[in-house]
């Protein structure tokens, strides 16, 4: 899968690698089952730090869309759709709007559940 | 097919035709002088150290021959040839049927009147510097022949410069990673280490331990990654080293091109061909680069439009043309 950042943006650079994984699993052109190179080849790749790969790949493991397994890099796990993908990328959305609003995280919280009881 | 690629695959396929045939003759007209045991395999210092059936060793020659002839005649009438470059094809063919002419004859003429019980047959090692000068020999044949035949048409000069390109910002860093998995490899690769651990129990470690270590190299590369970032094209296995890079200065442009394994590289592996190299575990899409010195590398990949459209991308991007 192609990997693109930008380290002259404000985004930080392990987000950026999430932000592209993301893509990939939304547009469909990484699968479920997919192996991704491990954190360090690309950093590697990428001219980043080890570390910076690896926040990136733990912030999709906490969104679902990939396992780590030592020894055995990242793969994108079976139920990382393109639509759960969308999904995430509209929670995303909703937060950052949210925070420009000076919501805070009751205020939206409470928002969600009064949604979800609707 | 058309008249020249039958010329040329029968040309391709002669030489191992009439090697067969040598040796079929001489056993035939041989056949009441040769032991129903022959000496087949030699060691270092001459001796015969492996025996085959009579019957065996024709079949195992008749075999050997008529798969390199006929992969040798499939790959000239299926292949790309552009300009002369089947000339050396057909010389690697020649030079390959002599070698295993000469040895094959060799030891026929070395068994003759040699008894089931008697001295054993002896083979010097100088009928390897034969066979090595036969095949030199042949391959100058083989080249001879195949230069009158007529050449094919270039193919046309793509640079790259015309291929795909991907849309990157002046600041952007991009990366692009596939791994690329095959049945056969973990296969092969347990088979070579298994074979070497039997050799290692039955010879001795010094018999064993090559093919352990080429099978645990193989297992390295069971599931190759392809990477294409700033510094180039690159087919690394599960180790950083042994790896395939060939370095953006080097690389003219990409494309992504289907290929056939057998009739265009002769085979799966680390393959080379007059035209180019390439790491082909499987026929189907690949990036094929075009390096600065006009000759191709080809790597066997899924996605290989994005792989070749950002090697592309950087190739530009490193000789500042946007």
């Amino acid at each position: 899968m192609l990997f693109r950042v930008d380290p002259s943006s404000p985004v930080p650079l392990g987000d950026q690698i999430a932000a592209c994984v993301r893509r990939a699993v939304s547009d469909g052109s990484v699968a479920p089952g997919e192996r991704l190179p491990a954190a360090r080849a690309l950093a590697d790749s990428l001219g980043v730090n080890v570390h910076t790969a690896l926040r990136g790949y733990q912030r999709l493991r906490e969104e679902g869309l990939i396992e780590l397994r030592r020894g055995r890099g990242a793969v994108v796990t079976a139920g990382a759709s393109p639509h759960r993908a969308r999904l995430l990328e509209g929670v995303r959305a909703v937060v950052a709007e949210a925070r420009e609003l000076g919501m805070t995280e009751g205020d939206l919280l409470d928002l969600v559940r009064a949604e979800l009881k609707a | 097919m058309n008249r020249t690629k039958l010329g040329r695959a029968f040309l391709a396929a002669l030489p191992f035709l009439i090697a067969l045939i040598l040796a079929l003759v001489l056993a035939v007209t041989l056949a009441d002088r040769l032991p129903a045991r022959m000496a087949s395999h030699f060691s270092a210092s001459g001796d015969a150290n492996g025996h085959m059936d009579r019957g065996a060793f024709l079949l195992t020659t008749v075999l050997i021959m008529a798969l390199l002839g006929a992969l040798w005649a499939w790959m000239a009438a299926r292949g790309r040839f552009p300009g002369r470059s089947y000339d050396g094809f057909a010389a690697a063919g020649y030079a390959m049927a002599a070698f295993f002419g000469y040895l094959t004859t060799a030891t026929l003429l070395l068994n003759v009147d040699v008894s089931d019980s008697g001295p054993e047959a002896s083979f010097t090692m100088w009928h390897l510097v034969g066979a090595c000068g036969a095949a030199a020999v042949a391959a100058a044949l083989g080249l001879c022949a195949a230069r009158l035949l007529p050449p094919s048409p270039d193919e046309p000069k793509s640079s790259g410069q015309d291929g795909a390109r991907i849309s990157l910002t002046d600041g952007e860093v991009a990366g692009w990673a596939r791994s690329a998995t095959s049945w056969w490899l973990p296969l092969t690769a347990g088979a070579t280490a298994a074979v070497g651990v039997a050799l290692m129990v039955a010879m001795g470690p010094a018999a064993g331990v090559p093919l352990l270590v080429i099978g645990v190299l193989i297992l390295t590369f069971a599931r190759p990654n392809v990477t294409v970032d700033r510094r180039g094209l690159t087919v690394s296995g599960l180790l950083p080293w042994p790896r395939v890079r060939i370095p953006l200065e080097r690389i003219e442009g990409a494309t992504s091109q289907d290929v056939n394994a057998l009739s265009e590289y002769g085979g799966w592996g680390y393959r080379f061909r007059p035209t180019g190299s390439g790491v082909i575990i499987r026929s189907g899409e690949a990036i094929v680069a075009t390096l600065e010195s006009g000759r191709h590398f080809a790597v066997t990949v899924d996605d290989s439009a994005t792989g070749a459209a950002l090697l592309n991308t950087l190739v530009d991007r490193r000789r500042g043309r946007h």
